[in-house]
């Protein structure tokens, strides 16, 4: 099945039309299809290499496709693959400094992720004395705080332990009740009854996982 | 929404607790700015040395010591901002990207930015200066301040441009330390005849060097030597910063 958009009868919140990308001579997304609706979990895996982090930066806005179109609507929360933090800044500060980014008028949401990630007792830590597990859920806090429309998470439960993963879970299961979209984008999914539809990335192009 | 604070208030704020945490530009700060110039008040014998100020348009007699006193604290200040710089302005980047990809208006990351740049440059002139004055006064305090402040400026966004451009530490590092060098060693004219010649002119501190020789040892207030010293700080900073708006813009806008 190569069937690349999810049917659904409500616009999608995120759609992406024909996206062509190369570095140099080599091409790695020829030609991606597909759409995302509110309330949705879709997962996208693929080898390394594969050209998943490309496609997600492409989506996000941080990368220019060399064809093709992304249509989103209503607010994004990117999760880098890389956690990208600053190194001299507290958690705390980061948490000010993306709310600033995004708006927000309090800190209520990002401080709930913080307890419910368990990492509350590295509030006043600067980011170069955290583990990377910590950095991580710092990496993912910043993405989730301002309940986005839509989520694009680049493996985004890297260096979890195995309650924090399920915690991250239960916070992205939330989020779709809640009407979220979210992206999640791996190299290995484990748990594929999670998701709502599971793509492939594969030479360049999306395809439908059978499971 | 409204933001709990100004978002320039907010990013100035956090780029200048960034600048403040640079452990190694405090150590360079605090132990080699004075053990420079003690250095060099103790190595440099006293003696008349024959400047070209240009300012006049004819050669002065100065004090070589004092004379190299002042070039000491520029060169001090000259590494020690554009490393400073450099090093935030590189390692920032992805995060910087990331913060406008988050809705953080680009043109306020900016300002952002040039702010922190002129802070950090100023504050290091005037402490540049101020310990200056333990080792030696000059006649115009005042235009050495302006004259280290405006060569600080210029490397500080030389950091900047540096730190847009390259990838790696060690290459920015290495290349504020050849500029820095070159620009100084040249102007120096203590042993050394081509600081008469008329390319100087087209160092980064041209127009500070004559500017602390005006400071040090006449009365005289060049202000055609105080414009020009912004040249060089306005042309590296508007390269630097227009990289930066291309690195970091977000070219697929896409919402619907």
């Amino acid at each position: 099945m190569t069937g690349d958009t999810i049917a659904a009868a409500e616009p999608p919140v995120l759609s992406a039309e024909g996206l062509i990308k190369s570095f140099g001579r080599r091409q790695v997304l020829r030609g991606v299809s597909f759409s995302v609706t509110a309330g949705t979990l879709v997962g996208i895996v693929g080898e390394n290499g594969a050209g998943k982090s490309t496609l997600l930066k492409i989506l996000v806005g941080e990368l220019r496709p060399d064809q093709g179109t992304v249509k989103r609507r209503g607010t994004n929360g990117y999760c880098p693959q890389a956690p990208t933090l600053n190194e001299a800044l507290t958690v705390a500060q980061h948490l000010d400094y993306f709310a600033a980014a995004y708006g927000l008028a309090d800190l209520s949401y990002g401080r709930e992720l913080v307890d419910r990630l368990a990492y509350e007792n590295y509030r006043g830590d600067r980011i170069g004395a955290l583990s990377g597990g910590t950095q991580q859920k710092l990496n993912l806090t910043l993405a989730l705080m301002h309940k986005p429309a839509v989520l694009l998470l680049d493996e985004p439960y890297q260096g979890f332990d195995w309650e924090t993963y399920l915690r991250f879970w239960d916070l992205v299961a939330e989020l779709r009740a809640d009407g979220r979209a979210v992206l999640v984008i791996s190299h290995l999914i484990f748990e594929q009854r999670r998701f709502d539809r599971i793509f492939r990335l594969k030479s360049g192009r999306l395809e439908l996982d059978a499971g | 929404m409204k933001p709990r604070h100004g978002r320039y208030r907010t990013a100035v704020r956090y780029l200048l607790i960034e600048h403040g945490r640079n452990r190694l530009a405090i150590v360079l700060l605090i132990a080699f700015v004075p053990i420079w110039y003690l250095l060099i008040s103790s190595v440099i014998p006293s003696g008349s040395v024959d400047f070209r100020f240009r300012v006049t348009g004819h050669f002065i007699h100065v004090d070589g010591r004092q004379l190299s006193l002042l070039t000491a604290g520029l060169n001090a200040l000259t590494l020690i901002v554009g490393f400073v710089i450099f090093t935030s302005t590189r390692r920032g980047m992805r995060f910087d990207h990331r913060l406008v990809l988050s809705g953080y208006p680009q043109w306020i990351v900016i300002a952002a930015k040039v702010t922190s740049v002129t802070v950090v440059a100023l504050a290091v002139a005037v402490y540049t200066s101020v310990i200056l004055l333990i080792f030696w006064g000059p006649q115009s305090v005042p235009l050495v301040v302006v004259s280290y402040a405006a060569a600080a400026l210029a490397y500080g966004s030389l950091g900047l441009f540096l730190g847009v451009l390259l990838r790696g530490e060690l290459e920015g590092f290495f290349l504020v330390i050849m500029v820095s060098l070159i620009d100084t060693f040249i102007q120096n004219p203590i042993g050394n005849p081509a600081a008469n010649k008329d390319f100087v002119q087209a160092l980064p501190t041209y127009a500070s060097t004559q500017l602390y020789v005006a400071g040090g040892f006449s009365d005289l207030v060049p202000w055609p030597f105080i414009a020009l010293t912004l040249a060089w700080p306005a042309a590296l900073a508007l390269l630097g910063l227009l990289i930066f708006w291309l690195r970091t813009r977000v070219p697929n806008s896409g919402s619907s």
